[in-house]
């Protein structure tokens, strides 16, 4: 199966760093910002965060919920979970391989 | 309004209207929160705008949670914006050696396989411009006769007034081309020396006398009109057409027969820029420095590969739409 998060591109990490976001429950663009900062020591811009935003909407990975006032907050969908939980198990599958060359060529640091 | 709103509200406009449509209240929240955290950041600015600028082309925003049919109509008028850039840069490659060539013949065969190749790839860009446009035409002229054409008569007259302005005024330049006023080393007939003058003419713009000033006050002022307004007809024309294709809506039919000649297209687009490496390669200059390579030439190139980078893009995201 073709890993959804894998067509973004660019977007990728943006994306990635959203959908974990997410994972712990709906919230508007500022709220991400301000997680994905404190989780990731990342700042998405305005601009990028809406790119992401509007590919993984499109994608059905998030759907965004009604609002009383102007900011919209947004929330994982299932396919969304899904797709995260392959994408992390693939970063894993780099990570685990990485640090276990590292580890025997350079000692555990 | 708060110095903070207009802000905003600025950065806004760089996206499409329908962006804003979609996005635009929720946007504008994170901006004001942003701007309340960084009063002033030009990293924020140029990710708007290179954000902004996408959205316009259909490569984000609302254009991914339209239908598909809409999504692929969207990223066609994508195609059109990026091919015509292409074109417009290649011709003005093209139009240099053409010319020259109307001098003397290229001293190398690279450069002469390469003027030969470009000269074909123009003429098939052309052909399938028009195979492209005929049933674009037709869909528009069906619904003004049925009266569905609502929303199509400003784009599409936006369109016809580019056109116009860029035919007429590269006619006339054209008539007037210094050329190779009879010189008896000219006249050796690649190609009819009015193409190659009428392609001059309508690249007048891509030139590096924009860097020169002082040369450029040289020119006769009705000239220099000319290489001002001539870019701005052809984004006229440009982004009527493109408008026109996404309200249009084109049946799957019509969208698949288009990707079609799209993908020949960017067929084609590869090809002229491997000959205009080729001349490149060939390293220019030629009897009487004719073939003379410049820093535009480099500056052209380059937008030619950007331009068929987005093609290519455009192509494949409006195939992928349809498959949905």
């Amino acid at each position: 199966m073709t890993e959804p998060l894998g067509t973004f591109g660019r977007f990728a990490g943006p994306a990635t760093l959203i959908l974990s976001s997410l994972a712990e429950g709906a919230k508007h663009g500022w709220a991400l910002t301000k997680d994905v900062e404190a989780f990731a020591g990342v700042r998405l811009a305005p601009g990028t965060l809406y790119e992401a935003l509007s590919r993984l909407e499109g994608l059905g990975l998030i759907e965004a919920l009604p609002s009383d006032d102007r900011r919209r907050p947004y929330r994982l969908t299932a396919a969304g979970a899904e797709a995260l939980r392959a994408h992390l198990a693939r970063e894993r599958q780099v990570v685990d391989v990485g640090l276990s060359r590292l580890a025997a060529k350079w000692g555990t640091g | 309004m708060s110095r903070a709103e207009q802000r905003a509200r600025r950065l806004l406009r760089w996206y499409p209207r329908a962006w804003r449509e979609r996005y635009g209240d929720e946007f504008f929240e994170l901006l004001l929160a942003d701007i309340a955290e960084r009063p002033r950041s030009w990293s924020r600015t140029f990710d708007i705008a290179r954000s902004g600028a996408a959205a316009r082309l259909g490569f984000s925003g609302a254009v991914h949670a339209l239908p598909s049919r809409e999504r692929a109509g969207a990223r066609l008028a994508a195609f059109v914006a990026a091919g015509s850039a292409f074109v417009l840069f290649g011709m003005a490659i093209w139009a240099q050696l053409a010319i020259g060539w109307q001098w003397s013949r290229p001293s190398t065969p690279a450069t002469s396989a390469a003027i030969v190749a470009m000269s074909c790839l123009l003429a098939s860009f052309a052909s399938l411009a028009v195979l492209g446009v005929v049933p674009v035409l037709w869909t528009i002229a069906r619904r003004l006769v049925t009266r569905r054409g609502h929303g199509l008569a400003a784009p599409f007259t936006v369109f016809l007034a580019g056109t116009a302005v860029s035919v007429l005024g590269a006619r006339h330049f054209a008539a007037g081309w210094p050329g190779t006023g009879g010189h008896p080393w000219a006249q050796q007939h690649l190609l009819p020396g009015h193409a190659a003058a009428l392609a001059w003419a309508e690249t007048l713009s891509v030139t590096a006398y924009w860097a020169h000033p002082g040369a450029l006050l040289g020119f006769p002022a009705d000239e220099l009109l000319w290489m001002a307004a001539s870019p701005v007809a052809l984004v006229a024309a440009v982004a009527g057409g493109a408008r026109a294709i996404r309200r249009l809506e084109l049946s799957p039919r019509v969208l698949r027969f288009e990707l079609a000649l799209a993908r020949l297209a960017c067929a084609g687009m590869v090809a002229f820029v491997a000959a205009a490496c080729c001349w490149i390669a060939a390293g220019g200059t030629g009897p009487r420095n004719l073939f003379h390579i410049g820093a535009i030439d480099f500056a052209a190139v380059g937008a030619m590969v950007a331009a068929l980078l987005v093609a290519r893009r455009a192509g494949a995201d409006a195939r992928a739409a349809l498959a949905q």
